[in-house]
C-alpha cells in the first residue's frame, strides 16, 4: 500500500505539468456533476423548446414571409372553419382502431413467446424478425402494397383469373382499408416488445401458485398475468399510438388522397408555407396524444395502483 | 392460449410438481396466438419479398411478375441521381452513430451515478413520446421560421440525433446499471489511475452497450424520414429521396424498387446476423 501511495505521489512530480493536464482531462472522464445538467440543457433546447415554440406559434400569423408577433386565434378558427376537424376525427379513429387491432394480435403472441415458446432458437428467430423492420425505409416498403392491392395488382389478378370476380375489387387500394392494411405490419413490433418483456419478467411461480390455489385459467389470466403485464401493455400502447397519431407515409401512399390524416395535413400545410397552420395541427397531435395517455393512465389506475405495480415488478 | 394452458399446467403441477414447466400445451389457444404473430410477421415481410420480385419485372407497379427483366437494374446504374442521397445518408449515419456512441456513454454513465435519475431520464427519453412528424415540424418552425437559420446537413444531423440518441442511451443504461460501482472503488484502493479504472474495468462491461448504441444509431439514422424531411433544407438523404419518388408517382418508381432491393440484400443478412448473435447472447446471460 505504501509503495502504491509512493508511486502515486511520485507520478505528478516526475512528469510535471503534462501529467497534471492529463489528470485534468482524465478526471473529466469520470462523470462530473456538470455532465447531466449540461446535456439536459442542450437536450431541452433541441426537444422541449421547439415543442413549446409550435404551441405559441399556432397563435401567430405569417404575413409576407414575416412572423407577426401578435397573438391571434385566426389559425385555430380557420382550422375549424375549413373542416380540418374531420381529419382529426379520422386520425383518432384510425389510430385507436389500429392500436386495438395490434393489441389483440400482439398480446396472445407475446404471451406465447414469453411463456409458451420453449425453443430458444425459435424465440431468438422471432425477436430478430420483429427487430429488423424497425430499421427499414418506410416509403419503399409501403409503396409495394400498391402492386399487390391495386386494380391490376397481384390480388385482383389472382381473383380475376380464378374467376371469383368479374371486375377488379376497387376498395383494396386507395381506401381506408388499404391504409389500415399498410399500418398493420409497421406497428406490430412496437406493441409486441414491451408486452413480451413484461410477461417474460413474471415469475413462473406466481402462475403456478395461482393454479395451485384453485384459480381457473381465466382467473389466472385476468388476476395474475394481466395486472403484472400492465406496465408492458401501457408501454406497448404508447409506442404504437404515438407514431400512429402522426402517420403520413401509409395514408399518403395507400390512401390516394381519400384518407387525409393529421400527418398529411401537417405535411401539406408546411409545403404550402402555412406555418401557423402546421404549428396548430402539430399542437393538436400532441394535445390529442396527451388526452389519450391521460385516459389510458386513468383506466389503468382504476384497475391497479401504478406504484404498487412497479414494486411488484422489482420484487 | 394461456387460459387452457394454465389449466393443463396446473393439472401437471399436481401430477408431477417437479416436472419442467410447460405452459403452452393447449393446441387451440397456442395455435391462435401463434397464428396472430405469424400473420403480423408475414404482413411485414410480404412487401419485402414482393419488392425484390417486382424489381426484376418490366413494370413493378403492375402487380404481375412478368415479363422478367434486368432493365430496372440497368436503368439504376445508368442513373446518377440516387447516388448523392445515398452518400449523404451513409456519411450522416456514420456521424450520428459516432456522436451517439460518445454521448450515450457519457450520459449513460453519469445517469447511473445519480441518486435520483428518474426525472432526468424522462427528459432524455422525451422524444420517444413525440411523433416524428410533429418533432420535425417543431424543429423546422423553431430553427427556420423563428431563428431564421439556413437549414442543411447540420439540422438533419440534429433531428436524427433527437430520434436515435434516446435508444442509444437506453442501450448503454441497460449495461451500465448492471455495473457494480464498488469495483471502481476497489480499483482505486489498489492504486489504479482514473484512466485505467475507466478503460480496464468499466469499459469491458460497457463495450457491448456502446457498440450496440453505434449500430442502432447508424440504422435509425439511415432510415429516418419524418424528422429529416422537414429540416433538410436543400439536402436529400436516401429515405427522403425514396419518399419523394414514391409520393410523386413518377417513372422513377422502378428505380427505387431495384435500389431498395440492393440495399436490402446488403443490410438484411448483416442485421439478421447481428441481432441473432445479440439475442442469443442476451438469452445466455
Amino acid at each position: 500500500m505504501t509503495a502504491i501511495l509512493d508511486h502515486q505521489d511520485a507520478g505528478p512530480q516526475d512528469t510535471g505539468t503534462r501529467r497534471s493536464l492529463m489528470k485534468r482531462v482524465l478526471d473529466g472522464l469520470s462523470p462530473s456533476r456538470l455532465m447531466v445538467p449540461g446535456f439536459l440543457l442542450f437536450w431541452s433546447l433541441l426537444v422541449i423548446v421547439p415543442l413549446v415554440v409550435i404551441v405559441l406559434f399556432s397563435f401567430l400569423q405569417v404575413r409576407q414571409f414575416r412572423v407577426v408577433y401578435e397573438p391571434t386565434l385566426a389559425t385555430w378558427i380557420s382550422l375549424i372553419d375549413s373542416g380540418r376537424w374531420m381529419a382529426v376525427v379520422r386520425t383518432l379513429r384510425v389510430a385507436l382502431t389500429m392500436t386495438v387491432i395490434e393489441f389483440l394480435l400482439a398480446f396472445p403472441f407475446a404471451l406465447w413467446l414469453a411463456k409458451g415458446c420453449r425453443s430458444k432458437t425459435v424465440k431468438a428467430a422471432v425477436i430478430t424478425l420483429l427487430t429488423i423492420p424497425f430499421f427499414l425505409d418506410a416509403a419503399s416498403r409501403i409503396i409495394v402494397w400498391r402492386s399487390i392491392l391495386g386494380t391490376t395488382g397481384a390480388i385482383n389478378t389472382a381473383l380475376m383469373s380464378l374467376g371469383l370476380v368479374d371486375q377488379p375489387v376497387e376498395w383494396l387500394l386507395y381506401s381506408e382499408f388499404a391504409v389500415h392494411f399498410g399500418l398493420l405490419g409497421t406497428y406490430f413490433p412496437p406493441m409486441v416488445f414491451p408486452i413480451f418483456m413484461s410477461i417474460a419478467l413474471i415469475d413462473d411461480e406466481f402462475i403456478q401458485a395461482s393454479g395451485d390455489l384453485g384459480a381457473s385459467p381465466a382467473q389466472t389470466l385476468f388476476n395474475v398475468i394481466l395486472p403484472l403485464a400492465l406496465p408492458g401493455i401501457v408501454a406497448g400502447i404508447v409506442f404504437t399510438l404515438v407514431p400512429l397519431m402522426a402517420a403520413f407515409v401509409e395514408p399518403q401512399l395507400l390512401g390516394g388522397g381519400f384518407v387525409d390524416l393529421l400527418g398529411n395535413s401537417v405535411n401539406s400545410a408546411l409545403q404550402q408555407l402555412k406555418y401557423p397552420t402546421a404549428a396548430a395541427l402539430s399542437t393538436l397531435v400532441v394535445l390529442l396524444l396527451g388526452l389519450c395517455l391521460v385516459a389510458l393512465i386513468r383506466v389503468v389506475h382504476r384497475r391497479i395502483d401504478l406504484a404498487a405495480m412497479f414494486v411488484a415488478m422489482r420484487r | 392460449m394461456s387460459a387452457t394452458a394454465m389449466e393443463t399446467y396446473s393439472r401437471r403441477a399436481v401430477a408431477a410438481p417437479s416436472a419442467r414447466r410447460r405452459l403452452s400445451t393447449s393446441p387451440r389457444w397456442t395455435t391462435l396466438a401463434k397464428g396472430a404473430g405469424v400473420f403480423a410477421i408475414v404482413m411485414i415481410y410480404i412487401p419485402l419479398v414482393w419488392l425484390a420480385v417486382m424489381s426484376f419485372t418490366a413494370n413493378p407497379l403492375a402487380g404481375i411478375p412478368y415479363p422478367l427483366t434486368f432493365q430496372n437494374y440497368a436503368t439504376l446504374f445508368a442513373d446518377a441521381r440516387w447516388r448523392p442521397p445515398l452518400y449523404t445518408s451513409l456519411l450522416m449515419s456514420a456521424g450520428v452513430a459516432v456522436v451517439c456512441m460518445a454521448l450515450s456513454t457519457l450520459v449513460g454513465r453519469a445517469l447511473t451515478r445519480m441518486a435520483r435519475p428518474g426525472a432526468s431520464l424522462l427528459l432524455v427519453l422525451m422524444p420517444l413520446f413525440v411523433p416524428g412528424l410533429t418533432m420535425g415540424a417543431a424543429l423546422f418552425i423553431f430553427l427556420r421560421t423563428m431563428l431564421n437559420l439556413t437549414l442543411g446537413m447540420w439540422s438533419i444531423f440534429l433531428a436524427q440525433l433527437v430520434w436515435a440518441l434516446p435508444f442509444c442511451i437506453l442501450l448503454v443504461l441497460v449495461v451500465a446499471s448492471r455495473f457494480d460501482l464498488r469495483l471502481l472503488d476497489a480499483a482505486e484502493d489498489l492504486g489504479a489511475s482514473p484512466w485505467r479504472r475507466f478503460w480496464d474495468i468499466e469499459m469491458p462491461i460497457l463495450r457491448p452497450g456502446i457498440l450496440g448504441a453505434g449500430i442502432f444509431g447508424f440504422l435509425l439514422s439511415f432510415n429516418e424520414l419524418p424528422r429529416s424531411l422537414f429540416v433538410r433544407g436543400i439536402e436529400t438523404t436516401m429515405p427522403i429521396y425514396n419518399w419523394a419518388m414514391a409520393a410523386s408517382q413518377q417513372s422513377q418508381v422502378p428505380i427505387i424498387f431495384s435500389l431498395t432491393t440492393i440495399l436490402l440484400a446488403v443490410t438484411l443478412p448483416v442485421m439478421g446476423a447481428f441481432f441473432w448473435v445479440l439475442f442469443v447472447k442476451l438469452d445466455k446471460n
